[in-house]
C-alpha cells in the first residue's frame, strides 16, 4: 500500500494523500505530499477515525483542481458518495484506498474505532433511550414512552453543535440550526425537541450511518439511531440507501430531472409517517 | 497548496481538551476534538469547537491599545510595558503595594501562573493574588 501511494505521489496522479500518522503517540490524520514522500513510510490506517473527507473538501475548496488521495473506510466511501451527488468533491479528483472497516460478525479484525456503543446505565435504561438500540427496539414502546424517552435524552443537549461540526456530509454555508428564527438563541437546553428534529429532518438522504456524531457528542444522546429512524423512511419510501452509490439523490434537485418519486411497492399501511410522506410525495 | 493537522491544547478554559486544528495555506478553517485524546475523548464544547473563529476573529487584539482622552489608541508594546511600568510605581508609591493585585488564569499555563505570582510576591510586594475561576 506504501509503494502504491508513493508511486502515484511521484507520478503525480494525485497531489496530496490523506492517511493517519502516530504523532506524540496519538494516530492522527496527517497529510501526505510529494515533496516529503518519505513521511509516507510512517502512513498508517488508524485505530481511531476522523473524516478524512471533510478535510478533502476543505483542501478542494481552497484549490478545486487539486487532486486527492485519501484511506478510506467503508464509511467514508459512502461519505464521499454523497459529496460527490451535491458537488463538494468531484469523483474525478478523488482516489481512494479501501481499508478494513468496523468489526462485526463476518469480520473479526477491524481498523476502526467504532465499537458497540456502551451498555447504558441504569437511569438511562429507565428514562432514556439505550444507544445499543435498533429503531424497531424503541418502537416496541408505546408513543407517550418514547415521547418522553426521547424528551430526556435531548434534554441534555448542551448546544455544542459537535453533531453538526463533525458530519461529513454537513457542508451548507448557512445552516438551519443557526437560523434565529427556527432555533431560538441563548437559552440552553436548546429548544426541546425542535433542534434535534430540524437536523434529523436534513439528515433524511444525507446520513451515511458513520456514527461520528454519537462519538462526538459530549451527553451521549442516541444521534446515529435517531438518524437511522429517519433514513428507514427514506429506504421505505425512495428506495434509496443513502451513500450506497453516487447516482442522483431523490432529494436533490441538482441536474437535468428531479426524480422525488416514491418506490413502486404497496406501502404498510401500519406506519403513519411514511404514508403521509408518500401521498405528499404523489 | 499546504495542508497540516497541528494537535493541540484548548486554551479556553483549564480542563485541557485536546484539538486538532485543521490548517490550509497557513489558515486554521476548522477545529476538530482529538479521538485518542485522554481529557476529552473526541468530545468538545461550543467553545472548542470554535476555535478557529477566534483565531480568525476580525475583532481579535494584535497590538496594544492605550486609553487617552476616553478612546483606545494603538501603541507599541514598548509604549504600553513602560505606560503600565509608571502607573504601578505611581499607585504603589502613593498607597503601598497592597493597592495592586494580581489575577491569573487557568488559560496560561503553570509556568506562566507562577510568574504572575512570583511578579507579585517580589516585585510589587503584596499578596493579593487571585484566581479567574473564583469569578
Amino acid at each position: 500500500m506504501i509503494e502504491k501511494i508513493k508511486q502515484w505521489l511521484q507520478d503525480g496522479i494525485i497531489d496530496v494523500f490523506l492517511g493517519y500518522k502516530m504523532v506524540m503517540g496519538h494516530p492522527l490524520p496527517h497529510c501526505f505530499v510529494k515533496e516529503k514522500i518519505e513521511e509516507v513510510d510512517d502512513l498508517i490506517i488508524g485505530s481511531s477515525r476522523y473524516s478524512l473527507e471533510k478535510i478533502a473538501t476543505h483542501i478542494s475548496a481552497a484549490k478545486p483542481d487539486i487532486k486527492i488521495g485519501m484511506l478510506a473506510r467503508d464509511c467514508n466511501q459512502r461519505a464521499l458518495n454523497v459529496l460527490y451527488i451535491w458537488n463538494q468533491l468531484n469523483p474525478d479528483n478523488v482516489k481512494t484506498v479501501n481499508v478494513n472497516c468496523c468489526p462485526s460478525n463476518l469480520k473479526e479484525h477491524g481498523d476502526c474505532s467504532y465499537i458497540e456503543p456502551e451498555t447504558p446505565g441504569i437511569y438511562k435504561q429507565q428514562v432514556g433511550v439505550d444507544n445499543t438500540h435498533r429503531p424497531q427496539d424503541i418502537e416496541r414502546c408505546d408513543q407517550p414512552e418514547r415521547l418522553s424517552r426521547w424528551m430526556y435524552e435531548f434534554q441534555k443537549c448542551i448546544k455544542c453543535y459537535g453533531c453538526r461540526n463533525i458530519c461529513p456530509v454537513c457542508f451548507c454555508q448557512e445552516c438551519s440550526l443557526e437560523h434565529k428564527e427556527l432555533v431560538g438563541t441563548g437559552a440552553l437546553p436548546p429548544e426541546v425537541p425542535i433542534f434535534h428534529l430540524v437536523r434529523a429532518v436534513h439528515m433524511a438522504g444525507r446520513c451515511i450511518d458513520c456514527g461520528l456524531c454519537e462519538d462526538a457528542c459530549p451527553v451521549d444522546i442516541p444521534l446515529r439511531l435517531l438518524y437511522r429512524k429517519v433514513n428507514e423512511i427514506v429506504v421505505n419510501v425512495f428506495d434509496y440507501g443513502t451513500g450506497s452509490s453516487a447516482d442522483q439523490s431523490p432529494f436533490s434537485i441538482l441536474g437535468d430531472k428531479v426524480t422525488l418519486e416514491p418506490k413502486p411497492i404497496q406501502l404498510p399501511e401500519t406506519d403513519p409517517c411514511v404514508v403521509s410522506i408518500a401521498s405528499e410525495a404523489n | 497548496m499546504q495542508c497540516k493537522l497541528v494537535p493541540s491544547i484548548c486554551s479556553y478554559c483549564g480542563t485541557g481538551c485536546g484539538v486538532l486544528f485543521e490548517v490550509i495555506d497557513g489558515k486554521i478553517v476548522s477545529t476538530l476534538p482529538m479521538k485518542t485524546h485522554p481529557v476529552n475523548e473526541g468530545k468538545l464544547c461550543i467553545k472548542g469547537w470554535n476555535l478557529h473563529e477566534h483565531v480568525n476573529s476580525f475583532l481579535r487584539l494584535k497590538q496594544p491599545l492605550i486609553k487617552a482622552f476616553g478612546r483606545f489608541i494603538k501603541a507599541d508594546w514598548e509604549e504600553a510595558i513602560q505606560l503600565a511600568a509608571d502607573r504601578f510605581r505611581e499607585i504603589i508609591e502613593k498607597y503601598g503595594p497592597d493597592a495592586v493585585g494580581i489575577l491569573v488564569s487557568a488559560k496560561i499555563t503553570n509556568e506562566e501562573n507562577y510568574l504572575a505570582q512570583k511578579f507579585a510576591r517580589a516585585v510589587i510586594g503584596t499578596n493579593n493574588v487571585d484566581h479567574c475561576a473564583r469569578l
